[in-house]
Parts: structure tokens; C-alpha cells; sequence
């Protein structure tokens, strides 16, 4: 189970510049639940999933991960929990300019004591599954945003992570893509993990089986679809 | 322990060199440009120094000549025997010497006084081919040559030589011996031969030689004898202290030249770590945040930053080093040999001396390599103890 407690974020605290951008959040989600975090443009959603995904120091508060307080790990031991149980899809997509498909995909994978080659056949699945199988060797410069996105989709999978934290997944696709992506999050959902989706869109949200929504840095209403 | 992960490491690290392609040219060429300025130096002035302790080895112990009123005169042979009378001295070689031109060159040819018993013993030891004057060769025109000089005139164990002396006489003589290799530049264009044919030569008076080799007892101290022939009236003493400073500052250390050069070096290492700070910075900083989101480690990045700098540092300072021996070797480093030389001069045709030590190699190493391993690894490490999420929105800022 994924808990926050008292989550708060503060961006230049003390200064004339602060911004308050998550305060007091408690949340609870239980493994093999897809969640969404929805509310309008800058609530904080994408701060709460760069906090439950380690990659964002809280200002203050705690997130437990099967009841550990993984907050309090070391940035050495946060980057492990990370390879081991997580995985992105940012709202920018974030590919590597100067690489391929296939390379932005098992890029994230040299920090494993792993061949890369062992990740070819899931890749490929993933590609194949998303549409893009004949784009994997091309540069991500010459893909279009849908097509980018659904790299960065394949790059976040391929490890097959417990918990998949996906922030505006479907902003670039079209309606056939976004359908596609939606039934592979579900189907996640259902092998038992954990899938945690922040978006602006009230459709994406209906379509997950708890929604929080977000005004101004705290909780708004909890409920299911 | 698998080393899977290095060897991914690895060979991302490599991918990295290729994909920041202008950075990595722009660090590689400055930083050969650089090593190989800095090592071309170093080799010569290593060589010349080498070349400064060979011919100061080689000298005799002290080296006395006269002087009157500043200048050098010939010295009166009558003073041969006071030297001789002052403890701890063992032997003096009473010598004539001067420079004679062969074509468009000039040697040094000198004349020993061999009916004395006392061939010195630097130089008699470093014969190649032949033999060494003996007292058998004294009044004879018999001679023994430097090896460039053998080389330049195709000379070999047996031939003659014909020297013309001041009143434009022609003197013939034989070839005997020829010194090795070992002896450098003190006797590449050297010209040994007995006292009373290098009197014959230069017009020398009987009762002058040009200065007299000292030799000490090695249980007695140099100075003290030094010493005590200072209190000779007109008498110019050197030792090889007094030779090893005169040599230092003619061939070696040309302290202004040598500080610019390390200047340029140091300052192009100040350069390379600016760049490496500010230039990537940007795309360095997402990268190191998007890899960081995907499991890396603060270590696992500092690792690849590393591999990248040694890898483009160490081949950079190699080729930096092999152009310095080549510009050395068959360009004569023109560039820095007249400036290193000062007052003093190559005898013509001979190759400019290169030495290089392993302890000057480590150096040069050392003082490249590790600044831009420096230089690297502080933003990497800054980069990557920064919250992913920040070093991602900060790099797309």
C-alpha cells in the first residue's frame, strides 16, 4: 500500500517566491488500484507523483510504501527503490534527444547487472502493443508527439515496475492511442500493480477506480468511478 | 560480483563521448594542443639537462685558467707545478684547445699534455671505436674525434684529417679513435689530440697552455682545493657546481619560458573546467536527472563522468605526448629550442637531445588528467545529489 501523511511541498520557502504547491496531503492507495489524481493545471499532482516516486524531496510529511517510510531513505537507497519497484511517464515525455526509440527504452536499464539484451523481447512486445514497432530504430527527433510519448510509455514499462506513475499519459495521442494506452494501464491494474495517474482530463479519470481530486496543493473529494 | 552493470556503464560512458561530439573535440584537441607544447618542453629540457650532467661528469674536477683584467689569457705553464704541489690534487693535464673550421663548421679541437702521465679519465673512458691517446702519442699528429664529427666527415678508425691552422697551414692527421654515443654533446665535435700538435695548430708559444684539468684526490673535498688555488693571484676556478649552475642556466630550466608554458596549460585546464561546468550543463543536468528517475545511483553517474574523462583525458594527453616526441624528434622543436638554449648552441647537425622519463610521462598524466577528472566529477556530483525532478525542471527551464 502507498500512504502519504502530511505531505507538503513548499518551492522557495521563506522567500518573497514561495510557492505552496502541496500542503498537508494524506492519501492512501492500495497496491493493484489505479488511482487518479485529477484537478486543473497547477494543484500539484505532478508534485505529489515526483514525491511518491522519490524523485522530489518533501518539504515536510512522510510517504510509506508498504510501510516503510521510503522518504526517509538515502538518496543511494531511494534510487535503488526506484530501479526496482518504479515507473515514469512524464507530462514532457523526457526522451534523450540523440538516441533511438529502442535506446531511450534500455538506456534506464544500464544501471542493472543485467545484458540489455535481455530487456529486446519485452521492448519489442511493448512496441508492438503501442503501434510503433517500426519506429523503435528511429531517432525520437523524427517522431511525433504521440509516437514520442508512447516510447516514453515503453520505457517505463519495460522493467516491468510494481508501481507505474504516470503523469498526463494520453496529453499527445489521439483518441485509438489514448483507448490503447488506457486497456494497458488496466491490464497492469489487473497483473496487481499499482498504477498512479495524474491528469487534468476528467475522462482519464473516470476511467481508473479511485479518483482524488486536487484543488490549490490539498485534497479536494476522494471518490470511485 | 557482476560487472555487467560497469560494462553497461562503460559503454554508455563511450556513447556519451560521441553523443556531445563538439565537447569532446573541443576538450580533446585543446588538451593535445596542450600536453604536447608542455611535454615537447619537458623532453628537451630533460635531454638538455641530461646532456649538462654527462658533460659535467666528464669534466675534470676543476678546470683553472688565468685571468687578467676580466679577460682569459693563456695560462703560464709554471703554474702547473704549484698545482701540483697543493694537497689532495693527484693529477693536472695541462691543456690547449681552440676552435678550428672544418668547411662551413666549427669544431673543438684540444691538445693534452700526454708526456705528463695523465690522460684524463672522463673522457678517455667513453671511446666507441679505436683507442684513446697514450703517452706513446705525444708528438705525434695523432688524434682522436667526437662521433658526429666522424659522421659529418665520414671519418673512420684509421683515416686522416687535414686541419688548417692560423698562418693557413695544412696539418695532417691520424684517426685513432673515435668516442661512443654516451658522452653526448661534451664530445660530439671534440678534437683530442697531443699538446704539441694543438700548439702547432693554434700558434700556441711553449710555456702557455690555455687552462689546466685539475684532478682531486676523491677523498678530499673539491672545495678545499678550490679553495686554496683561488689564493693563486688571476686564477679563474671552476668546479662542477660552479659548471653544473653555468650548464643549468644555459641549457635547462629557462624559468620565464617554462612558467608561460605551464601558464598557457593551466589556463587551458581552467578553460576545459569552465566548459565542462557550463556549456553541457544544461543537457548534462536532465540527463543526469532523467537517469537518476530510472535508478541510477549518485555513483553509478559519477562513475560514467568518470570513465568519459579518462578515457577522453588519457587518450588526449597519449596523442598530446607522442606529437610533443615527434615535434622533438623531426622537427628539432624548433619553436622552443633557441629559447631553451639561450647563449648556448648545438654543435651543428647534432640532434636535439630528448629524455623522457617515466616520472616526467606520470607528470604530465598527472597534471592533465586530474584537473579534468576534477573538473568533471564536482558539477557530475552536484548534479546528481539534486533531486531528479528539480535537475529535470531546472534543465527544461
Amino acid at each position: 500500500m502507498i500512504e502519504t501523511q502530511r505531505l507538503t511541498k513548499i518551492y522557495g520557502a521563506g522567500t518573497h517566491r514561495q510557492v505552496d504547491a502541496v500542503r498537508d496531503l494524506d492519501l492512501k492507495m492500495e497496491d493493484g488500484t489505479f488511482v487518479a489524481l485529477q484537478g486543473p493545471s497547477g494543484c500539484g499532482k505532478t508534485t505529489v507523483l515526483s514525491m511518491i516516486g522519490l524523485i522530489l524531496t518533501p518539504t515536510s510529511g512522510k510517504v510509506i510504501i508498504d510501510g516503510k517510510d521510503v522518504t526517509a531513505f538515502s538518496d543511494y537507497w531511494k534510487a535503488i527503490y526506484r530501479r526496482e519497484n518504479m515507473g515514469f511517464i512524464f507530462q514532457h515525455i523526457n526522451l534523450m534527444p540523440g538516441y533511438n526509440a529502442i535506446e531511450n527504452v534500455v538506456i534506464p536499464l544500464l544501471c542493472r547487472d543485467k545484458r540489455v539484451t535481455s530487456y529486446k523481447e519485452r521492448a519489442k512486445e511493448l512496441f508492438n502493443k503501442l503501434g510503433i514497432l517500426d519506429r523503435m530504430n528511429y531517432r525520437v527527433e523524427m517522431l511525433s508527439g504521440g509516437e514520442q510519448q508512447r516510447v516514453a510509455i515503453v520505457r517505463a514499462l519495460v522493467s516491468d515496475p510494481r508501481i507505474i506513475l504516470a503523469d498526463e499519459p494520453t496529453v499527445f495521442v489521439d483518441a485509438e492511442t489514448n483507448r490503447i494506452i488506457l486497456d494497458m494501464l488496466h491490464e497492469l491494474r489487473d497483473e496487481g500493480k499499482t498504477v498512479i495517474v495524474a491528469t487534468h482530463d476528467v475522462k482519464i479519470a473516470k476511467a481508473t477506480d479511485v479518483i482524488y481530486t486536487m484543488e490549490k496543493g490539498t485534497l479536494g473529494t476522494k471518490g470511485s468511478s | 560480483m557482476s560487472l555487467i552493470k560497469h560494462r553497461n556503464l562503460f559503454e554508455y560512458a563511450l556513447g556519451c563521448l560521441g553523443r556531445y561530439k563538439v565537447r569532446s573535440v573541443v576538450v580533446f584537441t585543446v588538451f593535445t594542443i596542450a600536453v604536447a607544447l608542455l611535454s615537447s618542453v619537458l623532453f628537451l629540457q630533460n635531454g638538455l639537462e641530461r646532456e649538462a650532467e654527462i658533460s659535467v661528469e666528464l669534466s675534470p674536477d676543476i678546470t683553472a685558467s688565468y685571468l687578467k683584467g676580466g679577460r682569459i689569457l693563456l695560462l703560464p705553464e709554471s703554474f702547473i707545478d704549484e698545482f701540483r704541489s697543493i694537497d689532495g690534487v693527484v693529477e693536472v693535464t695541462p691543456r690547449v684547445w681552440g676552435y678550428v673550421g672544418i668547411g662551413t663548421t666549427i669544431y673543438t679541437a684540444m691538445g693534452l699534455g700526454l708526456s705528463e702521465a695523465n690522460i684524463p679519465i672522463g673522457i678517455a673512458g667513453c671511446i666507441g671505436e679505436g683507442r684513446f691517446l697514450t703517452n706513446e702519442d705525444d708528438g705525434t699528429q695523432n688524434a682522436v674525434v667526437g662521433q658526429l664529427l666522424a659522421k659529418q666527415l665520414g671519418l673512420e678508425v684509421g683515416d686522416y684529417m687535414i686541419l688548417i691552422s692560423e698562418s693557413i697551414e695544412s696539418n695532417r692527421y691520424t684517426i685513432v679513435g673515435i668516442f661512443s654515443d654516451e658522452s653526448g654533446i661534451y664530445t660530439s665535435d671534440l678534437i683530442v689530440m697531443s699538446m704539441g700538435a694543438a700548439r702547432e695548430l693554434f700558434k700556441i708559444p711553449e710555456g702557455y697552455v690555455t687552462d689546466a684539468a685539475i684532478y682531486v684526490d676523491p677523498e678530499v673535498p673539491v672545495d678545499d682545493v678550490a679553495a686554496e688555488l683561488s689564493s693563486v693571484p688571476n686564477l679563474r676556478t671552476l668546479t662542477h657546481d660552479t659548471l653544473n649552475r653555468g650548464y643549468k642556466m644555459a641549457y635547462a630550466s629557462r624559468g620565464g619560458f617554462i612558467t608561460t608554458i605551464w601558464g598557457i596549460l593551466l589556463a587551458t585546464v581552467a578553460l576545459i573546467c569552465f566548459s565542462q561546468a557550463t556549456i553541457v550543463g544544461r543537457e548534462s543536468r536532465f540527463e543526469v536527472g532523467l537517469l537518476k528517475t530510472s535508478g541510477f545511483t549518485t555513483f553509478d553517474v559519477i562513475e560514467i563522468r568518470l570513465i568519459e574523462s579518462v578515457v577522453l583525458g588519457i587518450s588526449a594527453a597519449s596523442f598530446g605526448i607522442i606529437i610533443g616526441i615527434i615535434y622533438d624528434v623531426y622537427f628539432k622543436a624548433e619553436m622552443f629550442s633557441k629559447a631553451m638554449l639561450g647563449w648556448a648552441f648545438f654543435p651543428a647537425g647534432f640532434a636535439v637531445p630528448i629524455y623522457i622519463s617515466f616520472a616526467t610521462v606520470v607528470g604530465i598524466f598527472a597534471v592533465t588528467v586530474l584537473p579534468l577528472l576534477f573538473a568533471t566529477i564536482v558539477p557530475a556530483w552536484l548534479n546528481a545529489i539534486t533531486d531528479p525532478d528539480i535537475a529535470m525542471r531546472r534543465a527544461a527551464a
